[in-house]
């Protein structure tokens, strides 16, 4: 069950100057999270802005215990109030909040396609597959080569790492979708990466990434698992604000709440 | 040092008793047991459950909702679950949690309204009834019911008549000229209570792409944004009707609750507030109780249109 919790601010670090980690000390919330689930964050002077954030859990650091790290872009007046709170304030945590990952099936090999701040929800996924067992690897596309942050939470877990930006700074020119369409074609890739195991996609990123990456995987017969970004008043399921729509019937879609029915939803379920 | 004395909180609607003057408002509180890992049903006064229709309601494409200054626009187009589904799977696990339980009732047709009304009348765990008169009438080309004296009137009086073992709550739109035209309405219709005020229609533009911010244009606003207004309804109509009210509009703490009670509500509903404090009904309960304490005030009812207003006519319309 969820918590709400006054969390203290641990560590709130600048890792470029509009990308910060922020570690919050919120037992509970830490020891039952899994990953690809959020917290609803409070961050807010008076009435301004209104609303909590949802952010995902980046990481429950191991050896830390009863913390989690949250890695956040700038990206309004909510976040950039965020961004200002130094290590020793408390901020209304609530979470952990939604589904999560579920478990890659046996014998597939996890590939995580994060898109921009993206990221964010995947070392936390990482780590637990790795202590699972599985070798997940990451495919990671931004805007330009400054987008691509926390790439040394996955150097320490000896995962594998792709890059592709738009501009070309780094790694691949391109979209993201240009790193995972090889490892989805029947297998040449994969042979030619000395590497057997078929791959279980998890995704997170903007919408257009999340559209393009669902229709390769589902057209490759790859399962697919989506996880979905919205502007969420409550985090909770009572607000009915945070809805995708989803194939529905002759009657027209249904809309499923990413807070509670998501954030994660497999590919083919939801038309985001 | 003074001895701590128990706070009478409890008021009474006409025919509805509250164990405390703190309701959820409908929308912002699900089915109730959505809450349950934050609070306890029994520490509140009673919650309304999201609006019921005749049939299911999938509601509006996203986006649905838009954080604006101090407040939102939400558009969610009625989804729910039905009346039938709310019997069957959402009234059942609320029986003895210890609170009243409202149903929210709207329709696009009278009809609808009556059929809706008639299917709740005597449902087991269910206190009162809420009408919801800011839904679109289908057959009067799809304005709102709530903006018309003589159409509040007759829906009020057809669903009194549909529900008569229930308190019928009229729950006011405050998107009209007059509201206490709509509340006489109202009141000659049959209501018990009146509660108020639903959201104030708005809108939002998305700049970067010239169109407006919500899939169905217009939303309804709510938060700490339209406290003001909300207050100056729920003054008004005190002024000028003889029902208890529930006054509602942007409450998010002890202070704007004590704030509504002194203007003249019997009881406050709490709506946006949930979203961004899951416990904030609880915590204004709780805070009116302190208050009551420290300012010596024995019975929470006490209070209710204490105001201190200036002798003399009612303010005029003339602010300016």
């Amino acid at each position: 069950m969820p918590v709400d919790l006054p969390a203290l601010v641990v560590a709130h670090d600048a890792v470029n100057p509009d990308h910060f980690l922020l570690t919050l000390e919120a037992p509970p919330i830490a020891r039952r999270a899994r990953p690809g689930q959020f917290v609803m964050l409070q961050a807010r002077a008076g009435h301004e802005p209104l609303l909590r954030r949802p952010m995902s859990v980046c990481r429950v650091p191991a050896g830390r215990r009863g913390r989690i790290d949250i890695l956040y872009k700038v990206v309004g007046p909510g976040t950039r109030y965020l961004s200002q709170q130094r290590p020793g304030t408390r901020l209304a945590t609530l979470g952990p909040l939604g589904n999560g990952f579920p478990p890659p099936a046996r014998g597939r090999r996890p590939v995580l396609v994060a898109g921009g701040i993206g990221i964010a929800i995947f070392p936390f996924l990482a780590d637990v597959l790795r202590r699972r067992g599985a070798r997940p690897i990451l495919l990671f596309g931004a805007r330009r080569r400054r987008d691509l942050v926390g790439l040394d939470l996955f150097r320490a877990r000896r995962v594998p790492i792709a890059l592709a930006t738009e501009d070309g700074s780094a790694g691949a020119r391109g979209f993201v979708t240009r790193l995972l369409e090889p490892l989805l074609d029947g297998g040449a890739a994969r042979r030619r990466a000395r590497d057997a195991s078929p791959p279980e996609v998890y995704a997170c990123g903007p919408t257009p990434m999340l559209r393009a990456v669902g229709d390769l995987a589902v057209r490759a017969g790859v399962p697919c698992h989506l996880a979905l970004e919205s502007h969420m008043p409550c985090g909770i399921g009572v607000c009915l604000g945070c809805v995708v729509r989803c194939p529905g019937d002759a009657a027209g879609p249904i809309y499923r709440r990413v807070c509670t029915e998501g954030p994660v939803f497999d590919a083919g379920t939801v038309l985001p | 040092v003074t001895a701590r004395r128990p706070v009478d909180l409890s008021v009474t609607l006409g025919p509805l008793r509250l164990a405390n003057p703190v309701v959820a408002a409908s929308g912002t509180f699900g089915y109730g047991t959505e809450l349950l890992p934050y609070l306890r049903l029994a520490d509140l006064g009673g919650f309304v459950t999201k609006g019921l229709s005749l049939r299911p309601r999938r509601g509006n494409a996203p986006p649905r909702t838009c954080e604006t200054a101090a407040g939102m626009l939400n558009a969610i187009g009625l989804a729910n679950v039905g009346v039938e589904a709310f019997l069957a799977e959402k009234l059942p696990a609320l029986r003895g949690c210890g609170t009243a339980v409202i149903a929210n009732v709207f329709g696009e047709t009278r009809g609808e309204y009556v059929a809706v009304a008639r299917r709740l009348n005597g449902a087991d765990g269910l206190h009162a009834l809420e009408l919801n008169l800011s839904c679109p009438n289908t057959e009067k080309g799809g304005i709102a019911f709530g903006v018309s004296p003589p159409i509040i009137r007759d829906v009020v009086a057809a669903v009194r008549r549909a529900a008569p073992d229930l308190p019928l709550i009229v729950k006011l739109t405050p998107n009209i000229t007059d509201i206490a035209a709509a509340a006489r309405a109202a009141r000659d219709g049959g209501a018990d209570i009146l509660s108020l005020v639903n959201t104030f229609l708005g809108m939002a533009v998305d700049l970067a792409t010239r169109r407006p911010v919500l899939d169905n244009v217009v939303g309804g606003l709510s938060g700490p944004a339209i406290k003001p207004l909300a207050l100056y309804m729920v003054h008004r109509v005190h002024r000028e009707v003889a029902l208890p009210i529930m006054g509602m509009g942007g409450i998010s703490g002890t202070e704007d609750a004590l704030e509504f009670l002194l203007a003249g509500s019997t009881a406050v509903q709490v709506g946006t507030a949930n979203f961004f404090d899951p416990r904030a009904t609880v915590t204004i309960a709780a805070g009116i109780a302190a208050w009551c304490r420290r300012e010596g005030v024995a019975r929470v009812r006490d209070l209710v249109g204490a105001l201190r207003v200036p002798e003399g006519p009612p303010p005029g319309p003339c602010a300016g």
